[in-house]
């Protein structure tokens, strides 16, 4: 569970919004689900389906929709990876199955098959791996208040699967042509095999469909359900504080871990053999789902986190401190970790890139000195070189940064924010503005149009300045917002003071209907003239 | 003091405020979006945590305005009668006596109002909107200037009822009042302790700056500043962009487009000016707009929030064109 790659945020819902939420979900992978969906339901539906057809029996289908618990296995094991930005694909699913779909799927086969909060309940087998007693005081938890409203939401989608086949169906009739004579109207009297096949595959798409969506939407009522117990969002929240006091504490030490890291410093194998034994007990049983390892999955963790700190023999400070570095409080900063090499531990078989080779080596490094000597590691002395490669190039890029913010460094800047087509409902394109200035300033003010004249000198103030002096300018920007960005620019020069005078001009002559008069146009017509030229003379910044 | 031009009333509304953050430390904003509404005529939902001074605002507010002030606790058990009044039987002259409720003031305090069940809040929608009070049938005009104040929490939301939209539409500003900084804090905890400020809600050091007349003098002015059509233009562009972005499912009414124009112009008067400008609106844009738009799922879920859309909005929409 890697809070960078979570793909959504937890908060406490109400039971709409986190049914909002799953369908977001089903959205964002609707084609995986689908896929899934497939890989694992088509061959056992063609054939039973067939059988079916063949015997005009109702038998067959019927056990199809029975085994509907198995069915969601599968998803449920998609998107409870892929909300925390891992995707198994479906013949991972495939091959992993007994990890993740056994548990409790005789209950669910059997005298739970009824269940209107199968979907919802689903997770406490597979997700938490519950079993025997557990699994009663789990649902007794989890069917707290804020209640869920999954049966509900499993009778909402059974009406609309039944509603879509029928739909479908009858979408179909319409198009098949009257010589057919598959009339709906006598569909329910005399069934040819056709017929039969037909329905079966209407109802078998639409399963497509809404399937992946149920097991969806009761996953994110799942989630929102142990939000609310848990508190998974403060969980998260005071994860993220920690990370980032973390950074911030390391901050200055950066380079100098980044230096460690490829220098010859103490082994770190070394010092990981120095840790508790509790800790290295814990990182080896992590595993992120039981799908990844077969063992327990982050989220039964958590439920075990309270035992295990008070079973514990040392002293209470001891414990206490047992406690806050156990997965409830921190259950996401060593999973990053761990699920990097384990990933690249999983294709030890496979054919692995240049830079993959390379990363496994840098991990590695501390787990596995033999690796040295295989035939595919690379020589430390490449690696040490890599690391003070990779150390300047991070050196000269924080250099040019701060050379770049150096006050009069902005010179050195190629290119700026683009200027909008219109700033202040002003034309800003600098092929706008007539070629002769000072002739098109007389020709307006000579017509008595003082707004035109003020429109155009603050128009080429504003596009003089912008080319000079690129700042971020947006379309809703108004004449206050430019002078605002050239005053946090420029600060008091004498080009800022003269566009402040010429925008009250403007703002009175624009909006109160008070044209300034030819004098003060001419005035800052003049100031413009002697500013301009050397503002044109500076090099743009 | 009644204000006859337009410096006059900059001039006034500068010494209220100025006697407002005398108390209020730290809440320059805060302050001057009250002056806004109340000169506008509009009411105001106050969201914030407690103990950042909104009783202490709204006395502060009656003294130096010299309107009469009364306060509301709203509890679940609030009944509509307790806000606007009821009528009884007096037993000594054998008649039935109106007695009028708290709601007959010219500032009042509704306190945490999201505690009060939907009726009672009906209630005071009606009081708020139509500025007049009907039990039993007789209607009571209010005395101008009528403005409420209502507060709630946004920390402790159990055993609320949300307002209702209708009701939310009738708010002109919603602001929000947050911690002040730590000078000005730093400050306040100095002057109550050296005892130039009162530790407790006493307004009484406050100097009386001008009355109801003087309020409506100032809502006069405020009329009659010049308002462009390009900017009333540009206003319902404003409110119709909220109603087209893809992460709300609300955006603004027809009232939020009037609510805009006419803060917009007091906004142009306190400033000093006759005239209203585009600024002036994107100023007050987001007090009168957040309360009014409603976030979708989808964009709550990416973590968008409606500031954060407001501010892409004010962005986005091009300024007005003369």
């Amino acid at each position: 569970m890697d809070l960078n790659r979570i793909n959504a945020r937890l908060a406490p819902r109400s039971c709409w919004q986190a049914v909002d939420f799953g369908t977001r979900l089903y959205r964002r992978w609707w084609r995986q689900g689908a896929l899934v969906w497939l890989v694992f339901t088509a061959l056992p539906f063609a054939l039973l389906a067939g059988y079916g057809a063949a015997t005009r029996s109702l038998w067959p289908m019927f056990v199809f929709w029975w085994l509907k618990p198995l069915w969601e296995r599968p998803l449920l094991a998609f998107y409870s990876r892929a909300l925390f930005g891992d995707y198994p694909s479906p013949w991972t699913l495939l091959r992993t199955f007994r990890s993740y779909g056994l548990n409790g799927l005789a209950a669910q086969l059997t005298w739970r098959r009824l269940s209107p909060l199968r979907g919802f309940l689903t997770g406490v087998w597979q997700l938490e791996g519950s079993k025997g007693d557990k699994v009663g005081g789990r649902i007794s938890v989890l069917l707290r208040p804020p209640s869920q409203r999954a049966g509900t939401l499993t009778l909402t989608l059974l009406t609309l699967e039944h509603l879509m086949t029928v739909a479908l169906i009858m979408l179909a009739m319409t198009l098949v042509p009257w010589q057919f004579n598959l009339e709906f109207s006598v569909w329910f009297q005399e069934q040819s095999r056709l017929q039969w096949a037909f329905a079966n595959l209407a109802w078998y798409l639409v399963l497509m469909v809404t399937e992946p969506l149920y097991v969806a939407t009761s996953f994110a009522l799942y989630l929102n359900q142990r939000t609310w117990l848990e508190g998974w969002d403060l969980q998260l929240g005071l994860t993220r504080i920690g990370e980032r006091r973390r950074r911030a504490g390391r901050g200055g030490a950066a380079l100098l871990v980044l230096l460690a890291l490829f220098s010859a410093a103490p082994h770190p194998a070394e010092a990981q053999a120095s840790q508790p034994e509790s800790r290295l007990k814990r990182d080896a049983a992590q595993s992120l789902l039981p799908l990844s390892t077969g063992g327990r999955s982050d989220f039964s963790r958590d439920n075990d986190a309270a035992e295990s700190a008070s079973t514990d023999d040392a002293t209470p400070k001891q414990q206490a401190l047992n406690l806050l570095a156990s997965d409830t409080f921190m259950p996401f900063e060593e999973r990053e970790t761990r699920r990097l090499r384990e990933s690249l531990r999983d294709d030890d078989n496979e054919d692995r890139s240049w830079w993959q080779d390379l990363l496994k080596k840098l991990l590695d490094r501390d787990r596995d000195n033999s690796d040295r000597d295989a035939p595919l590691s690379i020589p430390d002395a490449v690696v040490e070189g890599m690391g003070y490669l990779l150390l300047v190039v991070v050196l000269g890029v924080i250099l040019a940064l701060i050379l770049q913010r150096l006050p009069g460094a902005a010179g050195r800047r190629r290119r700026g924010p683009d200027m909008p087509v219109s700033v202040a409902g002003l034309d800003t394109r600098a092929d706008s503005l007539p070629a002769d200035l000072n002739r098109a300033l007389d020709e307006e003010l000579a017509r008595g149009d003082v707004r035109a004249a003020l429109a155009l000198l603050l128009r080429d103030g504003l596009i003089t300045l912008f080319q000079r002096h690129p700042t971020p300018l947006t379309a809703g920007a108004t004449e206050q917002d430019c002078l605002r960005a050239y005053q946090r620019l420029l600060g008091d020069e004498p080009v800022v003071a003269w566009l402040s005078d010429l925008i009250n001009a403007w703002t009175r002559t624009a909006w109160a209907h008070r044209p300034s008069d030819r004098q003060q146009v001419n005035a800052l017509r003049d100031r413009w003239g002697a500013l301009r030229p050397a503002l044109a003379g500076r090099a743009p910044s | 003091m009644t204000p006859r031009t337009i410096e006059e009333a900059t001039e006034l509304a500068g010494r209220i405020e100025d006697q407002l953050n005398q108390v209020l430390i730290g809440q320059p904003a805060v302050t001057r979006q009250v002056m806004l509404a109340l000169i506008t005529g509009g009411h105001v939902l106050i969201e914030g945590v407690p103990g950042l001074g909104k009783t202490l605002l709204a006395r502060s507010l009656a003294r130096v305005l010299e309107l009469d002030f009364q306060r509301i606790q709203f509890t679940p058990d609030l009944m509509p009668s307790d806000v606007t009044g009821h009528v009884l039987f007096d037993s000594q002259t054998g008649d039935f006596r109106v007695r009028k409720g708290p709601a007959f003031t010219n500032l009042l305090l509704a306190d945490e109002i999201n505690r009060a069940p939907a009726k009672t809040q009906a209630a005071l929608l009606e009081v708020m909107q139509e500025r007049q009070i009907t039990i039993e049938g007789e209607t009571f005009e209010l005395d101008p200037p009528f403005v409420v104040l209502a507060t709630q929490n946004p920390l402790d939301q159990e055993g609320t009822y949300p307002l209702p939209e209708a009701e939310l539409d009738r708010f002109l500003f919603k602001i929000l009042i947050d911690y002040p900084e730590l000078e000005d804090e730093t400050r306040m905890v100095e002057m109550v302790l050296d005892g130039s400020l009162p530790d407790s809600l006493d307004a009484e050091q406050l100097t009386r700056v001008t009355n109801a007349e003087g309020i409506l003098a100032l809502a006069h002015q405020a009329e009659a500043v010049i308002l462009d059509r390009a900017i009333i233009d540009y206003i319902l562009r404003l409110v119709r962009a909220t109603r087209e972005h893809p992460s709300l499912i609300q955006g603004g009414g027809p009232r939020a487009s009037i609510a805009l124009a006419r803060t917009a112009k007091t906004q142009a008067l306190l400033a000093g000016r006759d005239y209203v400008i585009p600024d002036d609106v994107k100023q007050v844009a987001p007090p009168v707009l957040r309360h009014r738009l409603r976030l979708g799922v989808d964009a709550d879920i990416e973590g968008q929030t409606v500031e954060s859309v407001l501010e892409q909005l004010l962005e986005q929409v091009e300024a007005p064109r003369q």
